[in-house]
């Protein structure tokens, strides 16, 4: 590094921007860019990962039947009423789109963006196998749904309660800086030593949680193997691991907002939560939408709480696509098929990558 | 394990350059902080089998054992991951349900040649122990022991139950009927469970259900990869099992760790789990601050037609590419086998059964605790076709099987998807 800075006066701009940006460029592109379409091309073949690891000829290439088997069936038709409650919020989505964009209530990208989800809500579920057909993989499609339950679950709630903390703790005491610490401090913790804690306090024999159920007369339940219940576990366990960050965004965003606003506020009788609900929130809109698209982000790519505490079940209902890809791959040795999988989940965060890109262009 | 791994690597440090052959060994059965060199007092698996590692680091001369920080549940994957990245470890262990994918793929080192000029005899080994370990004629492993399901035994309970017979033997069922029977009498007498099991995590209520079909000389596919899992033998099977849950006289909730403490806790008369750890319910039943004082093994009970418990085998090898390439760490990691080979006694500790005719007819053998008490379970063990899927089918039909007992779903939808499912799994 010192040998280029001495160096610096005989470079022009544009060399020592490439020469500065070589590094981060070579390690990129080494290790996102290349194994990206690396992986787009190990999903276009039938590649056993240990076979392949023996014989690099043991692979075969077959287009795009990896995901025909993943995404496809026998027999699937399509109906407008197959999934009645999924299909009918779509439609009414669509409709709530236009009438937003008709009287001028929602931008335009924000209306197309909520017109496409409801289209595809609308679309997606009508796909049903017909008369004896089935699903190639009758895993996949409820393993997406549950990644999507999940992300509809922990992104709000830790929007919601990192939001409310935020405002709660964005005061400039000593007692409140502690406790901004302390929430935050679950953040640091890796996805092992979180979902050890979360497990004992789960656990229906020794957990906190179950002797305080018993406390109160109640029989404890018996969280990570319950079917109504697990999801629900995994849930509290990420809102409480992810809060930090979040409520970090949120304080940064509220110290933003001029004090100026309360005060005028203030003289219009607008104080505690009607200050919050109409100059805190719209203030906030900004950073709402950033921690929301970064959640979903995030969230989509769960594997840990699945996979260490309910093992992805009971009966596949905390099954979630990354420990699917990953059972895929390194159980079942099957690369390929799990490089398709990979894409898909790709796809999934990209759009969502590409709409934070347009609502943050909009607010400029 | 840390500890184990940094004494490991500082080892590995202080001797690189000198004479020093270093081993790495990669292995399942958790971790074990200060296992020390004693292979005599170790107590439970993890502990057991580090101890004989250290041993052997300690005592053959210039080798060092470094044992990779590797984690049960994700065992497989690890270890298939290190072979596609090309750095598998030079030992490490597997089942022999794992044999016939890895040695397909020729990823292990055919032994049989060497193994003799090791200090290792296979003609010692038990008929059954080096058919485990052989494919297509060749050893492709040293085998370390049988493992199989039993059923672990509160005398106490079973006393006041009044199911103990003039011998002190536990009065088993010999039929599903007699199973709810003699569970109801438990818990009238006792107000506790009659059985216990991991049904919610590991597969280990798969292996019950597996051993009840196995009794009705049915099995979940054929030689020639057809799935018969939706059959009536299955149902039979499966009911067997349901109607405790439903008479309230066994809890399907219970994971591994919850479902060993309800044992140890008296909460349960019968926990079923492994050879692997009757000498640490041994040691338990010792402790008075445990409720479990009265502790016996039995063979896993016929209920049906013929016995039958599931089994399986642990066993070592080596990958082919260090005997291709690396013949010093080979010779070394031979020289660790053969030493793991000779503490087969120090293993058969755990409860595991020994795969040596030398140390199954020894008196130290017979002498370890409860070994008379489950001595037909080498008869009646089974064990699934082999399969390059099993892995994964026994996945699906852990789902499958907990889906019945955990959300309701009824019996024949459940055998069913699991039957499209596996044989999804055969046909790839």
């Amino acid at each position: 590094m010192t040998s280029i800075n001495k160096r610096r006066n005989h470079l022009s701009e544009a060399q020592a921007a490439w020469v500065l940006l070589l590094p981060f460029l070579a390690v990129y592109g080494a290790f996102l860019v290349y194994p990206f379409f690396r992986g787009i091309w190990i999903s276009l073949h039938d590649w056993n990962l240990l076979a392949v690891a023996f014989n690099p000829d043991a692979r075969e290439f077959v287009g795009v039947r990896n995901y025909e088997r993943i995404m496809w069936g026998r027999n699937i038709e399509w109906a407008a009423l197959a999934h009645p409650t999924l299909q009918i919020l779509g439609i009414a989505g669509v409709g709530i789109s236009v009438f937003l964009r008709w009287t001028n209530r929602a931008s335009r990208a924000t209306a197309i963006a909520l017109g496409l989800a409801s289209v595809l809500l609308f679309v997606l579920p009508g796909f049903h196998p017909g008369e004896g057909g089935r699903w190639y993989d009758r895993r996949f499609w409820p393993t997406v749904g549950n990644t999507i339950t999940f992300v509809g679950l922990t992104v709000p709630g830790v929007t919601i309660s990192a939001l409310v903390l935020a405002a709660a703790l964005n005061r400039e005491t000593r007692a409140m800086s502690v406790l901004r610490t302390l929430f935050f401090l679950s953040q640091v913790l890796s996805v092992t030593v979180v979902t050890l804690i979360w497990q004992i306090m789960f656990s229906p024999r020794q957990g906190l949680i179950a002797n305080l159920t018993e406390l109160f007369g109640g029989s404890p339940i018996v969280w990570l193997t319950d079917e109504s219940f697990a999801m629900a576990a995994i849930v509290i366990t990420t809102i409480w691991w992810s809060l930090g960050i979040a409520m970090i965004l949120f304080l940064a965003g509220l110290q933003d907002i001029s004090k100026d606003l309360y005060e005028a506020g203030a003289l219009d009788n607008a104080t505690g939560l009607r200050a919050f609900w109409h100059i805190t929130l719209p203030n906030l809109k900004r950073t709402v939408t950033v921690v929301v698209v970064l959640q979903i982000i995030l969230h989509f790519q769960v594997f840990g709480q699945s996979h260490l505490m309910t093992n992805g079940g009971p009966n596949d209902t905390t099954q979630v696509l990354v420990r699917y890809i990953y059972q895929t791959a390194f159980r079942d040795s099957e690369l390929g098929r799990a490089s398709a999988m990979a894409v898909f989940l790709f796809v999934i965060m990209g759009s969502f990558s590409i709409l934070q890109f347009i609502l943050g262009r909009e607010d400029d | 394990m840390k500890q184990i791994v940094i004494g490991a690597a500082m080892v590995a440090a202080t001797v690189t350059g000198a004479t020093a052959q270093e081993v790495t060994l990669g292995r399942f059965f958790g971790a074990c902080e200060d296992a020390g060199t004693d292979t005599t007092t170790s107590v439970g698996e993890a502990c057991i089998i580090q101890s004989i590692i250290n041993a052997a680091s300690e005592q053959i001369d210039g080798v060092t054992v470094n044992t990779l920080p590797t984690d049960w549940g994700n065992y497989y994957d690890q270890i298939k991951a290190a072979y596609a990245g090309g750095t598998p470890p030079d030992i490490h262990v597997l089942h022999r349900s794992a044999l016939a994918e890895f040695a397909g793929l020729g990823a292990l080192a055919d032994l049989t040649d060497d193994l003799e000029a090791a200090g290792i005899d296979p003609n010692d080994w038990a008929d059954a122990a080096r058919d485990a370990v052989t494919v297509d004629g060749r050893i492709m492993a040293v085998p370390m022991d049988f493992h199989a399901n039993l059923w672990h035994v509160n005398m106490d309970l079973m006393e006041q139950a009044g199911l103990v017979d003039d011998n002190g033997e536990p009065i088993l069922p010999t039929s599903p009927e007699e199973l709810l029977q003699q569970a109801q009498m438990v818990h009238d007498a006792t107000g506790q469970d009659y059985l216990a099991a991991d049904f919610a995590q590991f597969p280990i209520g798969v292996r019950l259900v597996l051993s009840l079909m196995w009794q009705q000389g049915e099995n979940i596919f054929t030689e020639d990869g057809t799935a018969t899992i939706d059959t009536e033998a299955a149902r039979n099977a499966i009911t067997a099992i349901t109607q405790l849950f439903d008479a309230g006289l066994a809890n399907p909730q219970l994971n591994y760790a919850d479902s060993q403490q309800a044992f140890l806790n008296g909460e349960a008369a019968i926990l079923v789990n492994g050879t692997w750890v009757v000498d640490l319910y041994d040691s338990e039943a010792a402790d008075p601050d445990v409720a479990l004082s009265n502790y016996y093994v039995a063979d896993f009970p016929t209920l049906f037609d013929e016995g039958a418990t599931w089994a399986d085998s642990h066993m070592w090898a080596i990958p082919a590419s260090v005997q291709r390439d690396d013949p010093e760490t080979y010779q070394a990691a031979l020289q660790v086998l053969a030493f793991i080979n000779d503490h087969n006694i120090d293993w058969a500790r755990t409860g595991h059964m020994s795969v040596r005719n030398s140390v199954l007819s020894s008196d130290a053998y017979a002498a370890l605790p409860h070994r008379s008490e489950y001595a037909g379970t080498a008869e009646i063990a089974r064990d699934t076709p082999p399969s390059e899927r099993y892995g994964a089918i026994q996945d699906v039909l852990n789902r499958e099987f907990q889906a019945i007992w955990l959300t309701d779903k009824p019996i024949g939808d459940a055998l069913g998807d699991a039957e499209l499912d596996v044989q999804d799994l055969l046909d790839r």
